[in-house]
């Protein structure tokens, strides 16, 4: 009997591991089928190889990138692997990447979970000859070749602020902040320039507690709002980053009804955010358009093998105008679009 | 009246009171009903799971699934919804379609821990990374919102009677739903003969792989019913959205004063762990307390609330074994 049962288990952890490869393979796989259709006619050798790693893969923000960055490979001919970890982990990234490492790529474009974790197989991958470069979120900066940002961290928290006071209509008052978790390195940053921005031009308005973390789940920023409104019944305006926090936040406000009252401003994907921005519930959702960055990423990676490196102001097609900073390593995608109710049906993400 | 002051319940309840005075001194808007009110609703769904849950530890079992689980039925709610008429009916449907999706899943998991004598943490486990897996490469992560609903739905979601939204309604019939069936029928008798001491019961005739069925079954009915009030609470289906509940739906069972390592355990207990929780939470923002301190104290609440039961109960058992010496 107990043989039996260790048996079972043993096969029932195989297929814990199957379930994993398969939807691994499944969402991977969509974007090599696609290409096979149109482009292997030629059998695909000597084609550039262009790897592009997301944090992980099934999550609208990376589908969307997903869809840039192939749409990049038919329009510039080159083949692009999109695939990654099923969740955010550090680990499941190294194996995806030594794989890739393997299958002899070109290129290597990650946006990494932990910088430091990466860096020993992204030393192999660059010692194996493959062009390393960081995409979305910085990886260590000795490694890559060049580093895609979507934003400009500073100017980006700046922009969040400065839209939140001009939704409140005002210049003085109560607001406060809500953020997907604490640790978050680059939600900091975020909001740091927010804080910074507020300070510096706005200082009429006031910060009614230190940000609060909503665990990046709508149903908690939606309870938390809930009660900073009851906390604060003077509050006029919330600033919500990561994006599940505005919806929440925005769900709260729509109950309420109170969407006269407090501004909402965050950093949410236009299509789930359409129902809050119509009745101003959510008064204006603030990203890239995160299919414009696996676009931006794949076409570099190619000027890359070609030996090209990107310059300040250069225009990319599909993109537009991108900056290059002093180091000729970080490039920033652009500004940040504002969906308000007026634009956020035009787009599919 | 002096067993009941005596009960473990008890020392979770001295907890909760302590910390409503303490409350409502600190911030007027506590006591009052909107508030509280959003509190049980905002917990309803971690209660409707717990309930559930105290049955299975009760057992001596665990089941890690049930946040995926409940995410499950929640993307296939989401799923039929969008083909569902605008129409009563779709109601009714609903309340089929998600205790059978649920019950489904859970007995699963039931049969596999029975039959099969797996340990029941390594099947919830399995069970738990299976359905997350498939419920990311079905849904591929991607959100459903209120657009997607019928209005007839979104209606029911708003609906409430005598002022108390129907979302409390769910818990609150679950929870009596529950005790009655603990209390009044074989079935219920014989989990509660199970915790209490299994090889007695086993040898007094009560078959203990249909009870372990009927939990996790049990258990996976009420996820179906927490997956209808999580939809209808955040009126959207994030496929990522219960990750890690699981861990708070098992820690209100245990500061309801249930035994993780099964026998003890009761549905009052339970509401009152899931309240302690939810209260903590409410408090801390109407507190305006720092957002770092906030986690410090929610441990600490925790711990106290543990310790103190934990001692009391001790020393009933010290009591116990005294007397067991002398006569």
């Amino acid at each position: 009997m107990k043989k039996i049962a260790g048996l079972f288990v043993a096969l029932l952890l195989v297929f814990g591991l199957l379930a994993g490869c398969v939807s691994q393979q499944g969402a991977g796989g969509n974007s090599n089928s696609s290409k096979d259709g149109k482009d292997e006619a030629g059998g695909g050798d000597g084609k550039i190889k262009i790897a592009v790693v997301p944090k992980l893969i099934g999550i609208p923000y990376f589908n969307a990138s997903e869809k840039g960055a192939i749409q990049a490979g038919k329009d510039l001919g080159v083949e692009v692997i999109y695939t990654g970890p099923t969740e955010a982990d550090a680990a499941q990234q190294v194996k995806v990447i030594e794989d890739l490492i393997s299958q002899d790529v070109d290129v290597i474009a990650v946006a990494p979970n932990d910088a430091a974790a990466l860096s020993p197989v992204l030393q192999k991958a660059k010692d194996k000859g493959i062009i390393v470069m960081d995409w979305d979120t910085p990886a260590d900066q000795s490694l890559v070749e060049l580093s895609v940002h979507q934003i400009d961290d500073e100017a980006y928290g700046r922009h969040i602020a400065k839209s939140l006071v001009e939704q409140m209509g005002t210049e003085e008052g109560e607001i406060a902040i809500l953020t997907g978790g604490l640790a978050a390195a680059n939600l900091n940053s975020w909001i740091d320039a927010a804080k910074k921005e507020l300070e510096e031009n706005y200082p009429g308005i006031k910060l009614v507690t230190d940000k609060i973390a909503t665990d990046e789940k709508q149903q908690v920023a939606y309870q938390k709002t809930l009660d900073l409104i009851k906390s604060y019944p003077n509050l006029k305006g919330i600033m919500a980053f990561s994006t599940p926090a505005p919806l929440g936040a925005a769900q709260a406000i729509q109950e309420k009804g109170l969407q006269d009252k407090i501004a909402v401003v965050g950093t949410a994907l236009p299509k789930d955010s359409a129902p809050f921005l119509e009745d101003g519930s959510l008064d204006v959702a603030i990203l890239w358009e995160p299919d414009k960055l696996g676009y931006l990423t794949v076409a570099l990676a190619k000027d890359l093998v070609d030996g090209k490196k990107p310059e300040n102001g250069q225009n990319i097609d599909g993109v537009g105008e991108v900056e290059v900073w002093e180091d000729g390593k970080t490039v920033i995608m652009g500004p940040p679009t504002d969906f308000t109710k007026d634009n956020a049906k035009d787009y599919d993400f | 009246m002096k067993a009941f002051l005596k009960s473990k319940e008890m020392s979770v309840a001295v907890i909760i009171l302590l910390l409503c005075i303490i409350l409502a001194f600190i911030s007027p808007v506590f006591l009052t009903a909107d508030n509280l009110l959003d509190v049980v609703k905002g917990n309803a769904v971690l209660g409707i799971l717990a309930i559930g849950m105290t049955l299975v530890i009760i057992t001596g079992g665990i089941d890690v699934s049930v946040a995926a689980v409940t995410s499950a039925v929640c993307v296939v709610l989401g799923k039929t919804m969008m083909f569902l008429p605008d129409s009563p009916l779709t109601i009714v449907l609903i309340f089929v379609i998600a205790p059978l999706f649920g019950v489904l899943l859970g007995s699963i998991n039931g049969i596999l821990v029975a039959k099969i004598q797996i340990p029941a943490i390594v099947v919830t486990l399995g069970m738990m990374s299976i359905i997350n897996g498939l419920v990311l490469y079905i849904t591929n992560g991607q959100y459903l919102n209120s657009s997607n609903f019928p209005t007839v739905f979104l209606k029911f979601s708003n609906f409430s009677v005598f002022g108390i939204s129907i979302i409390i309604w769910l818990f609150i019939i679950t929870a009596a739903l529950t005790w009655y069936i603990l209390k009044y029928t074989l079935i219920g008798r014989e989990v509660m003969a199970i915790g209490g001491n299994k090889e007695s019961a086993v040898r007094v005739g009560i078959n203990y792989s249909k009870v372990q069925i009927f939990v996790f079954s049990y258990m996976g009915f009420l996820a179906g019913i927490a997956a209808i009030a999580q939809t209808s609470y955040t009126k959207a289906v994030d496929p990522n959205g219960m990750l890690g509940l699981e861990l708070m739906v098992i820690a209100a069972v245990v500061l309801g004063g249930a035994n993780i390592m099964g026998g003890r355990g009761t549905i009052f207990g339970t509401i009152l762990g899931v309240l302690l929780l939810g209260i903590i939470q409410n408090g801390l923002i109407l507190a305006k307390i720092d957002t770092f301190w906030q986690k410090v104290f929610t441990g600490a609440i925790i711990l106290i609330a543990v310790s103190y039961d934990h001692i009391q109960y001790k020393r009933s058992q010290k009591q116990l074994s005294k007397i067991e010496v002398e006569a």
